[in-house]
């Protein structure tokens, strides 16, 4: 069983009926023996944008790496689009239309901000030149430097090269780890801004953030993830209100 | 990683040197023997005489193939002494103060001595040609070498693997070589060709039904790396069981006079293996950098789970990478052998040199591999100006231990940036 839900497990269920993405369940983890994720439920309706937040160790960038078949679900299912995709290898799941966008190591180093973004769209080549301009849209900043190697670029320039890369194969679903990671705060709101805008195209998307509170203003729903189990669901507006969820996961200052 | 992985290689490396000296003692018999030439021409009717301290003494003539064998009673240092006036006519000896050499021979082990003959081509050129012959000859062996350092660079990057086995697979190109060509009968050039085709197949193979279900398993690289080592010694004896302790030379190529180039000689087979290499290399090196294939093997190198989370399908390339470093190891070993014949211990011989290119070039870099090997071709080959050309490989770890010292990383390695 999941743990405490706001709205109870049944509920949960039954609003996650007809989802694109859904996790149901779920047991995973890393070692023989040791589960990180304790049977965690998740699901998000196509257009979606869904924060995942908890403390750290959590098991978020677990969750996420579960769905993408690069963590080894031992039971549970995952689906996506009314499919079957539980520890189905990545490259797979990309043709199917998920991007992923990890936590930590998301750029190639040795390779060029072009040839970051060509493995973007390495399922793809022919659409490599259109995709290109409509990302570097995106993100201006990219385009000027495509010669360069990304390995020498900064943290927050390689989350943006990073994003750019999972967008190059136009996905249906995308998931982020803590897309404001290490940024100045100037530059939270913008990569904030930017998922938004990239949601408000279509594409549904998940989000584990560190930055709890900006993350709940801006998602539809979101998860508190607590020790590998949801702890809490419900719109961002009634997560970041809930007085629980604020002592527990927000600090007790943050009344907003 | 990087370090350790270079830690562990260095380690294996210096294990495998002390091995290396003590070839296998397959042959029961301590033997003393040799070929005698003059001209490549098989000197047949000399006396050679074998004697030791203790009493032992015996004669041994060379047969139609110039060749002669002396079983001695136990291991030992004897002197072997060549009979001079059993020379024919207008044969002398290049040294001809050199009529008697002291040599030691271990238990079981087989001991060769050779009488250079013929005018010696050392007094006739000065230090400066001869400077520059070595030059060419090392650089296009340290071009051969490349070859079967790309693939094992190329292995390493992607999969983490140091394959100790990689020896075995250029030896595999040239027994493969010596089967179409020899026993089949084709023409040397398809024979090759084949040759190459079966290397990159073999390679295939091996990675799809061995190191990917190794790789699946989540063995470890140190685990790994010594299975390659005993892959290595169960290929090699698997060889020397079919094909037998000798080096046998191809039908067609193998006498071939030197083409005079200024104040080189090169024989035409080396040139074209020479340029074949080149063009090999150079395939690479664009292959990597230009193609969708090449871009997406060095984002493996870089980063497996993300190359599969863009949706590489990692298993794939790596697939490609087997075939294609195996096949251009096969390559060097028929590049190699075109010159040095054919034997079932070829490759192990030269691995620790492909070993030293590589790390020389800075670990999992292709054309790092290439530079770091002609570096250490050319070495080798320049080394026996001032040291026993016995010693020239020790030379070239040498050379290898001492640009590690300043330059950890290796010649083209770059030092990532950290944070
Ligand atoms: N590759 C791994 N191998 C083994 N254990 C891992 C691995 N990655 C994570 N873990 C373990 O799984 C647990 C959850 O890690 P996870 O990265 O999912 O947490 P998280 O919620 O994303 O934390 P953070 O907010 O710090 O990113 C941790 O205890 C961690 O030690
Ligand atoms: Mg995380």
């Amino acid at each position: 069983m999941a743990g405490t839900t706001i709205e109870g497990r049944d509920d949960h269920l039954r609003a996650a009926e007809g989802a694109l993405v859904r996790i149901d369940d779920v047991i995973a983890g890393y070692f023989p023996g040791v589960n990180i994720l304790n049977g965690c439920d998740l699901y998000a309706q196509s257009g979606e944008l869904v924060g995942i937040i908890g403390p750290n160790g959590a098991g978020k960038s677990t969750l996420l790496k579960s769905l993408f078949g690069l963590v080894k679900v031992r039971s549970g299912k995952v689906t996506f689009d009314d499919k079957n995709i539980t520890n189905k290898r990545a490259d797979k799941l990309v043709s199917m239309g998920i991007g992923f966008v990890p936590q930590n190591n998301n750029v190639f180093p040795s390779l060029t901000i072009e040839e970051n973004l060509q493995m973007g769209a390495f399922q793809e080549p022919k659409a490599f030149h259109s995709r290109f301009d409509e990302v570097a849209d995106l993100f201006p900043a990219l385009a000027q430097r495509r010669k360069q190697r990304a390995g020498s670029l900064s943290g927050g320039e390689r989350q943006m090269v990073a994003m750019a890369r999972a967008l190059m194969m136009e996905p249906k679903v995308l998931l982020l780890d803590e897309p404001s990671a290490g940024l100045s705060p100037a530059l939270t709101d913008e990569a904030f801004v930017r998922v938004k805008a990239i949601n408000k195209t279509g594409v549904t998307v998940i989000m584990v953030e560190q930055n709890a509170r900006r993350c709940l203003q801006i998602c539809d729903r979101a998860y508190v993830l607590d020790q590998g189990r949801n702890a809490y669901t419900g719109t961002g507006k009634a997560l970041a209100n809930d007085p629980k969820v604020v002592e527990l996961y927000l600090g007790t200052l943050a009344k907003a | 990683m990087r370090r350790l992985l270079l830690g562990i290689s260095a380690v294996a490396l210096a294990l495998w040197a002390l091995l290396v000296g003590g070839a296998p003692a397959m042959a029961a018999d301590t033997t003393i023997g040799g070929v005698i030439k003059s001209d490549q021409e098989a000197v047949p009717g000399v006396t050679v005489n074998v004697s030791d301290e203790t009493g032992f003494v015996e004669n041994a003539i060379s047969d139609e193939k110039g060749r002669w064998r002396v079983v001695v009673p136990q291991a030992g240092t004897y002197t072997v002494l060549i009979e001079t006036d059993t020379l024919p006519p207008g044969v002398s000896l290049r040294d001809p103060d050199r009529t008697s050499v002291e040599v030691t021979v271990g238990e079981g082990q087989t001991k060769s001595v050779l009488f250079p003959t013929g005018d010696a081509p050392v007094s006739s050129t000065s230090k400066l040609d001869q400077a520059l012959q070595l030059t060419v000859d090392g650089f296009i062996f340290g071009l051969t070498i490349a070859l079967a350092a790309v693939g094992l660079s190329l292995i390493f990057g992607t999969t983490g693997l140091t394959n100790f086995s990689h020896g075995e697979l250029v030896t595999f190109g040239s027994l493969m070589a010596y089967f179409f060509s020899a026993i089949m009968g084709l023409p040397f050039i398809v024979a090759a060709a084949a040759a190459v085709f079966a290397g990159g197949l073999f390679g295939f193979l091996q990675d799809r039904f061995f190191w990917r279900w190794l790789r699946k398993r989540g063995t470890a690289l140190i685990a790994m790396l010594v299975v390659s080592i005993g892959l290595g010694i169960f290929l090699r004896y698997f060889y020397l069981f079919i094909f037998g302790g000798n080096t046998r030379q191809y039908a067609e190529y193998s006498g071939q006079a030197g083409l005079v180039l200024g104040p080189i000689v090169v024989t035409p087979k080396a040139l074209v293996g020479a340029i074949v290499a080149v063009v090999f290399l150079a395939a690479t090196v664009a292959w990597l950098r230009f193609t969708r294939m090449g871009k997406a093997s060095r984002a493996i190198a870089d980063n497996p789970a993300l190359a599969s989370a863009s949706g590489i399908d990692v298993n794939r390339v790596i697939s490609i990478i087997w075939a294609a470093g195996a096949g251009l190891a096969a390559l060097a070993g028929v590049i190699y052998s075109l010159s040095n014949g054919v034997s079932w211990i070829s490759g192990f011989g030269l691995l620790l040199l492909i070993f030293a290119g590589v790390t020389l070039g800075g670990l999992g870099t292709a054309i790092g591999a290439i530079v770091g090997s002609i570096i250490v071709g050319t070495m080798i080959q320049l080394s026996t100006l001032l040291i026993p050309s016995e010693l020239k490989n020790v030379g070239a770890l040498a050379v290898l231990i001492i640009i590690l010292m300043i330059r950890p990383q290796g010649i083209l390695g770059r030092s990532e940036r950290v944070g």
